[in-house]
């Protein structure tokens, strides 16, 4: 019954043995052409995290950018509109944030009752060092006029037949952040092709909508953009729906910054580990904010304790934890994490429904069965 | 008892819709959805008839042409529906060493 029901759900395990990405370890596939790919939790052991295993979101078909020809434009309401080349931003001042890229949707497979698009259960998420110009400085450069509100984001990437392309507006208050870049490089590398190459934008703490990859085009406006993009999809409710619930347009608010999570890179959910010492490690992030603390429960959230945080503490970065664990007796755990950020938002018990399974965060929760 | 309990959840599953209009649908996915992206994004998903059936107005509207929709429709609530146990995700092997 099994191999019937696998083989109904159109999962050969032929077709799993074929799938490779290159440049990619293996990773959890949610669909191969354009590549959307999740990152097992298990590769969330360090603190940067390695391009051959951060995760890929693809709306559309990759361009092909051909970095001799490649221009990045600022245009719209400037007063000297800019077309710069590679060698011309590389001209330029060039900063390094390290920062964490999370998916508005990662988690959406966690949500109940399950919703349309990506089902990712926990690895949409990784973190890197991200070097390139800071936007601040190609508007300084360019000059806003005062009307402008918005810098509308395109990248080289196009829709097929007739589905939207894909355009997102950042408010001039980001854009104007130290920490705001157009980015060439991702942990010392040129940016790989499936990470936006030639250029992609960086927008520290926003969801990863907003990190428009392949960018060419920076229009000034009083306006945020129309398109599907930024006008209907990454938008949540401003009141809790519950779960099935809907929303009017008019109360539906552009995401911004993420939702404080957590997740555990080891052990894994439904490990047997060995009774004695058992070192607990995983990631924290909190969107704009820092991790201030997480907490540790082993005995299915009745208590808890505080875990170490790591050294590496940056606004807009993850922050790895670990804790000690030393079970004395046999048996079935529950382990939970839960972060906690330095404006005070903390981890719920579950993630708030909405209609488009976006900022799931609830508590981390695996289950390890303890040997002798 | 096993066999038994195969052959009952097997006629169960082919009652539930008709199997001409479920391979129409098949076949539909195939010729009109890989245009712009592979099925496994599809297949992926477990979703009611009222979700699947707006997510195929949504194609449509961006340009997708759709012949047999109510078969396309029958074979994505019998194949991928809600009641249907979860996708297992597919992990792919390692392109970072040559094949």
């Amino acid at each position: 019954m099994r191999t019937l029901s696998a083989a109904l759900a159109g999962f050969p395990t032929w077709a799993q043995s074929t799938l490779r990405f290159p440049g990619k370890r293996p990773m959890l596939v949610h669909n191969d052409f354009p590549e959307d790919l999740e990152t097992p939790v298990e590769y969330f052991d360090s603190w940067l995290t390695p391009i051959d295993k951060f995760f890929v979101r693809q709306h559309l078909p990759r361009p092909k950018a051909d970095p001799a020809a490649y221009r990045l434009k600022v245009h719209g309401l400037v007063h000297t509109p800019l077309s710069l080349s590679l060698d011309d931003l590389r001209k330029m001042p060039q900063f390094k944030v390290p920062a964490t890229l999370e998916c508005a949707g990662n988690g959406r497979g966690n949500f109940k009752p399950k919703i349309p698009g990506l089902q990712w259960t926990k690895g949409a998420i990784g973190n890197a060092e991200w070097r390139g110009v800071r936007t601040a400085d190609l508007l300084k450069r360019a000059g806003v006029k005062p009307d402008a509100k918005f810098g509308t984001a395109n990248g080289m990437d196009a829709g097929v037949a007739k589905t939207p392309d894909f355009i997102r507006s950042v408010p001039l208050r980001k854009l104007m952040h130290e920490s705001t870049l157009i980015a060439l490089e991702m942990n010392g590398q040129p940016l790989p092709e499936l990470h936006g190459f030639p250029a992609r934008l960086i927008v520290p703490g926003w969801d990863g909508a907003s990190w428009v990859k392949w960018v060419n085009d920076l229009e000034l406006s009083p306006q945020a953009d129309k398109g599907f993009y930024f006008a209907t999809a990454y938008k949540y409710p401003n009141f809790s729906v519950g779960p099935g619930g809907a929303a009017k347009p008019e109360e539906m608010e552009v995401l911004e910054g993420m939702a404080v999570v957590s997740f555990f890179s080891k052990p894994l959910d439904q490990a047997k580990v060995k009774i004695g010492s058992v070192p607990l490690f995983g990631v924290a992030f909190g969107g704009e904010n820092r991790i201030s603390r997480v907490d540790i429960s082993t005995d299915g959230g009745a208590t808890w304790a505080a875990a170490r945080l790591g050294a590496e503490n940056f606004q807009f970065a993850w922050r790895t934890f670990s804790y000690d664990w030393k079970p004395a007796k046999k048996g079935h755990y529950t382990l939970c994490a839960r972060a906690t950020d330095t404006s005070g938002r903390v981890q719920p018990i579950e993630a708030e429904w909405n209609p488009s399974g976006y900022l799931w965060n609830a508590i981390d929760r695996i289950s390890v069965t303890v040997e002798a | 008892m096993k066999p038994l309990f195969c052959s009952m959840t097997l006629t169960a599953l082919l009652a539930a819709a008709d199997p001409a209009a479920i391979e129409k649908g098949r076949a539909e996915e195939k010729r009109v959805c890989v245009a712009c992206h592979g099925l496994r994004i599809i297949h992926i998903q477990r979703l009611n008839r009222g979700q699947w059936d707006r997510e195929i107005t949504k194609m449509v509207g961006w340009g997708t042409v759709v012949k047999e929709r109510e078969a396309l429709l029958e074979y994505l609530v019998a194949s991928y529906g809600d009641d249907k146990p979860a996708a297992p995700l597919a992990r792919s092997q390692d392109g970072t060493q040559k094949p």
